[in-house]
């Protein structure tokens, strides 16, 4: 058994972070983000294999099934070039259908945890002051939407990528040790409902112009609303429209649905 | 004609954002929005209209079985059309929720087309063929810009005209509606979200960021600011001591949270 000292250089884990960029441009129903994938993969492919069968071999590895939150991959894609790099350099020491195992144990935990730090709570924070500047018309609105989500989403990317690559499949024993991805994910979880509760409490002006006559004086339905909580119908919408969500009505349906309520109940005087 | 191209040239590099320009949300709404008011001379209404669909989709992200709605298509021939007619917001979601919603079959089209070349991908992994590669993930890129390209294209070219005939043939009741409609429809952006984050015991700090901005008259700077602290504070003094008694809880809780069950298809 020859041993080499094959090594990925900075220049390929450079490649190997933009190619990660294009992660789902070839998304397909069964093998989802494996195009993306392969092709990120590629330059460490190209260093650590010379002949034509081993890097079929790893090409094919590499196009296995695929999906998770775009920003979470690097750090895959570093855990992924560790081991080939370690099995390049010695083949009896790692399993290679280990790297895809690994991959694919992945894959729905590192999804959970992207989507509730990036979706429910980077993508919640930058919206909520982004769209609270844009409803005036200020271009801020934008600017700090897109700057408010990838600063940290870009991060993540970086530094997945190198400590993936650096700790290899220790990375993730180092990580789930001490409990600080619990403490992270509470933290984000928090963060998250209070945004979306404050939005709830601003950015949805729904108002009733309904009035009756009691002996005499009129009655604005809404005065008796907001003595009793203000913002009282924007909350009990949105709780309503929730509890059919988690009846696993579609989003499409949900759609459509409130835009021809909001339709009728304007036209019938409710709303 | 040039107009047709330039906001089919947008919608068509908005949709590949979330395939191979990395998902930076620039395809998102509420910026894309700034583009297409750029693009018709009329950038505050763009940026305005651009908000309040950021808010109705910012819940989608592709959970669930269902084809989530697209809001590439939707949203820039929805804020193109409004700017143009000059009938403001609530024509803009009018036209972008039912064309986000018809727009993504197409997109659901290109995902199983795309089987094909998935499989010719395979074939040149087995000559180790990096360029046939290469060259597969091309193709489906450039029928991902064709799914937003054309859609947008055809209906700039053939419903900017005509627009203001239909839209003023709608009564003024109904057009009122329709603002009432869009003030409603983020409750189910709201929703979402809240779906995505739910876990029984975070639910009660939804309430107390609703009750600080309905009381206190926060605004949502403010209340993400105060959340960050708070959270912070809670999770690293609150935990002291019992451990043990909070992990079995949040175990048993993992069965009804979304996001642990890695229940999520991402695209």
């Amino acid at each position: 058994m020859i041993l080499t000292d094959k090594k990925l250089t900075k220049k390929d884990l450079r490649s190997i972070f933009w190619r990660g960029f294009a992660l789902q441009g070839g998304f397909n129903y069964e093998k989802m983000q494996n195009i993306g994938y392969a092709y990120a993969m590629e330059p460490a492919i190209k260093r650590l294999y010379s002949n034509t069968k081993d890097r079929a071999a790893a090409l094919k590895r590499h196009l296995a099934l695929f999906n998770c939150t775009p920003a979470m991959t690097p750090m895959i894609m570093g855990i992924s070039s560790a081991m080939e790099e370690q099995y390049a350099n010695n083949p009896s020491a790692i399993d290679p259908d280990s790297i895809n195992s690994v991959k694919a144990a992945l894959m729905a935990p590192f999804s959970g945890i992207g989507d509730s730090i990036l979706f429910g709570t980077f993508r919640v924070i930058a919206a909520g002051i982004g769209a609270s500047f844009a409803k005036q018309g200020s271009i801020l609105g934008p600017i700090l939407f897109f700057v408010l989500y990838n600063l940290p989403a870009t991060l993540i990317r970086i530094f997945g990528l190198k400590y993936g690559y650096k700790w290899g499949v220790e990375s993730l024993d180092e990580v789930q040790k001490n409990g600080v991805m619990d403490q992270i994910m509470q933290i984000v979880g928090i963060i998250g409902m209070m945004v979306v509760g404050g939005m709830v409490a601003t950015m949805l002006p729904v108002v009733t112009p309904l009035k009756f006559s009691m002996t005499g004086a009129t009655v604005k339905l809404q005065t008796i609303f907001d003595q009793i909580m203000p913002k009282l119908l924007p909350l009990l919408t949105t709780l309503l429209v929730f509890c059919l969500i988690r009846k696993k009505v579609s989003v499409s349906k949900l759609t459509i649905g409130v835009l021809i309520l909001g339709i009728l109940l304007h036209v019938i005087g409710i709303l | 004609m040039v107009q047709a191209l330039l906001i089919g040239l947008i919608a068509g590099i908005g949709i590949l954002d979330e395939r191979v320009l990395g998902a930076t949300l620039f395809g998102r709404p509420i910026v894309l929005s700034v583009f297409v008011g750029l693009a018709l001379g009329d950038i505050k209404q763009g940026i305005i209209i651009g908000a309040q669909l950021e808010l109705i989709w910012m819940g989608i992200a592709g959970i669930g079985v269902s084809t989530p709605p697209d809001y590439v298509t939707g949203g820039v021939i929805g804020t193109a059309l409004a700017i143009i007619s000059h009938k403001g917001i609530g024509i803009a979601l009018t036209i972008a929720v039912p064309v986000a919603v018809l727009a993504a079959n197409l997109g659901t089209l290109v995902r199983v087309v795309n089987l094909w070349f998935s499989h010719k991908a395979d074939k040149y992994a087995e000559t180790a063929n990096f360029r046939g590669i290469n060259l597969m993930l091309l193709s489906t890129t450039i029928l991902f810009f064709l799914s937003a390209f054309i859609p947008t294209f055809l209906a700039m070219l053939l419903g900017a005209s005509k627009i203001n005939l239909i839209i003023n043939a709608i009564p003024k009741v109904i057009l009122d509606g329709l603002t009432v409609a869009g003030n409603l429809l983020p409750s189910v952006g709201f929703a979402l979200l809240l779906d995505m984050l739910f876990s029984k015991k975070l639910f009660v700090f939804f309430f107390l960021g609703f009750l600080l901005c309905a009381y206190l008259k926060l605004d949502i700077t403010g209340i993400a600011v105060l959340a960050i602290c708070m959270a912070i504070i809670i999770v690293l003094f609150g935990n002291n001591g019992k451990k043990p008694n909070g992990k079995d809880e949040t175990k048993s809780e993992k069965t009804e949270d979304n996001l642990t069950e890695g229940a999520i298809d991402f695209d």
